[in-house]
């Protein structure tokens, strides 16, 4: 037992304060130093910046300036970016995807997969096997319907269950306030890529878009978010995405002569297709962006199986490693 | 004063490196690394501004400026901002994948003290 006055201060271990001090203090001088003669206020524009606020409106029809070095000058650092995008997200996919066998060839655990379910593959399966599969799909069936019916709609479970509610849903009134934002949002993030006056176009707008469905996923829980938002079909969606942009790109360097230049006919400023290319490339970067960041973050949330080390067969999982550490 | 902004930049900077040499928890090392990341924002921006500048937006300039003036010194840096848009792009992606392999070893050794993950010691 804890004395009644003495506070509980759980001290954190940390490693090397001394080393860790002593390496940021030189940072912080050789970072000081530099900031100190860092352009400030009264200086004026580098001459990069003065290009692109020149051009952005002669060349590209673009009020924007700053969607016009995103997609204009510096349009092939983004494609790049994009593509470090695509690479985290496929990373965080490898990481987080359920266990499978790690050692071995690749597909040897499953070649016999089929075989070993079946009695024998080449016979018609018999009476007894057919009743046993229908009872087993039945079951199944069922136990999945029971929990559908409970967990689908927030709105219809019974109050004051015995059971610890899960953190699936919030209240209603948070319900009614995520139905009524979300197609607002919606349009906003649509609206910033359409009219590409936005900086940035295509980033934002993704980002607004994954807002929206984050605002769905911490209203109304995974389950129902989950038949929208499909693994599969945002990954399908993102590789869409990424292939409008290399497409896009790619015209220009085979009708232009460069990549990334504007082969579509440019329209006034200050209408919806003022940018041409610059606007193609900002609904792929919204589409890229959008999945991609959706992607990682159910990627993420969704983390379950369990890597732990297991020696012959048995997914035992997340039981009999407490306390053991690696030699 | 855009002085300030740089220093805290700097600041900033150095909380999120003291944290990620320091700490053991590998949670807190990755919320260190995104101090970083977050001092380079503050450094863009504030790189970008320009006194009594406007946003970089071409369109109706202020007190009948045309388009061209604006490019010639009274607007914020558009590079800078973009360069921004850029790092917020990069650091999340970074973090994702970071949280996931945290995550990972976390279930593994049932560990976040990055000391107890021995074998990934070089």
């Amino acid at each position: 037992m804890r004395g009644k006055g003495t506070p509980v201060v759980e001290r954190e271990p940390q490693h090397r304060r001394a080393l860790g001090l002593g390496l940021t203090a030189a940072t912080a001088v050789v970072l000081c130093a530099g900031y100190l003669t860092a352009p400030r206020e009264h200086a004026p524009l580098p001459a990069v910046a003065r290009y692109a606020l020149v051009t952005a409106l002669p060349d590209w029809k673009l009020l924007e300036p700053v969607n016009e070095v995103v997609y204009g000058s510096r349009g092939f650092d983004t494609f790049g970016e994009t593509f470090l995008l695509l690479a985290a997200v496929v990373s965080v996919i490898v990481l987080t995807r359920p266990r499978e066998a790690r050692a071995g060839y690749f597909g040897e655990h499953t070649a016999g997969e089929r075989e070993q379910r079946e009695i024998d593959p080449q016979q018609p399966p018999n009476s007894e096997e057919r009743e046993a599969r229908e009872a087993d799909e039945h079951e199944q069936e069922e136990h999945e319907g029971r929990r559908r019916r409970l967990d689908d709609d927030p709105d219809q479970e019974r109050l004051g269950r015995h059971d610890p509610e899960r953190a699936e849903s919030l209240t209603v009134v948070t319900r009614t306030a995520i139905r009524l934002a979300a197609p607002v949002l919606a349009v906003t993030g649509f609206y910033l890529v359409a009219w590409g006056y936005s900086p940035g176009g295509g980033f934002p707008g993704g980002a607004v878009m994954l807002g929206v469905l984050l605002l769905a996923y911490a209203g109304f829980g995974r389950r129902r978010i989950a038949k929208v938002a499909k693994p599969k079909l945002l990954e399908t969606t993102e590789l869409a995405g990424a292939l409008l942009i290399i497409a896009t790109e790619l015209f220009g360097l085979l009708l232009k002569g460069s990549f990334s230049a504007n082969w579509l006919p440019l329209t006034a400023p200050g209408t919806i297709r003022s940018g041409g290319v610059v606007q193609l490339f900002s609904v792929g970067e919204l589409i890229e962006v959008g999945t991609g960041l959706a992607i990682v973050v159910f990627a993420v949330l969704g983390v379950r199986q369990d890597w732990a080390r297991h020696d012959d067969e048995g997914d035992d999982g997340d039981e009999g490693h407490d306390g053991e550490r690696s030699p | 004063m855009i002085v300030a902004n740089y220093l805290t930049s700097a600041a900033v900077f150095c909380l999120g490196l003291y944290t990620l040499l320091t700490r053991r928890n590998m949670i807190k090392m990755v919320m260190g690394l995104s101090l970083m990341e977050g001092s380079t924002y503050l450094l863009f921006v504030s790189l970008a501004y320009r006194a009594r500048s406007t946003a970089p937006v071409l369109l109706g300039p202020p007190h009948g400026q045309s388009p061209n003036q604006l490019a010639h010194g009274d607007a914020a840096d558009p590079v800078l901002q973009n360069f921004c848009l850029t790092a917020i792009v990069i650091g999340v992606a970074v973090t994702a994948v970071f949280l996931a392999v945290v995550v990972r070893i976390a279930q593994h050794y049932r560990t976040l003290d990055s000391d107890d993950v021995r074998e990934m010691r070089g």
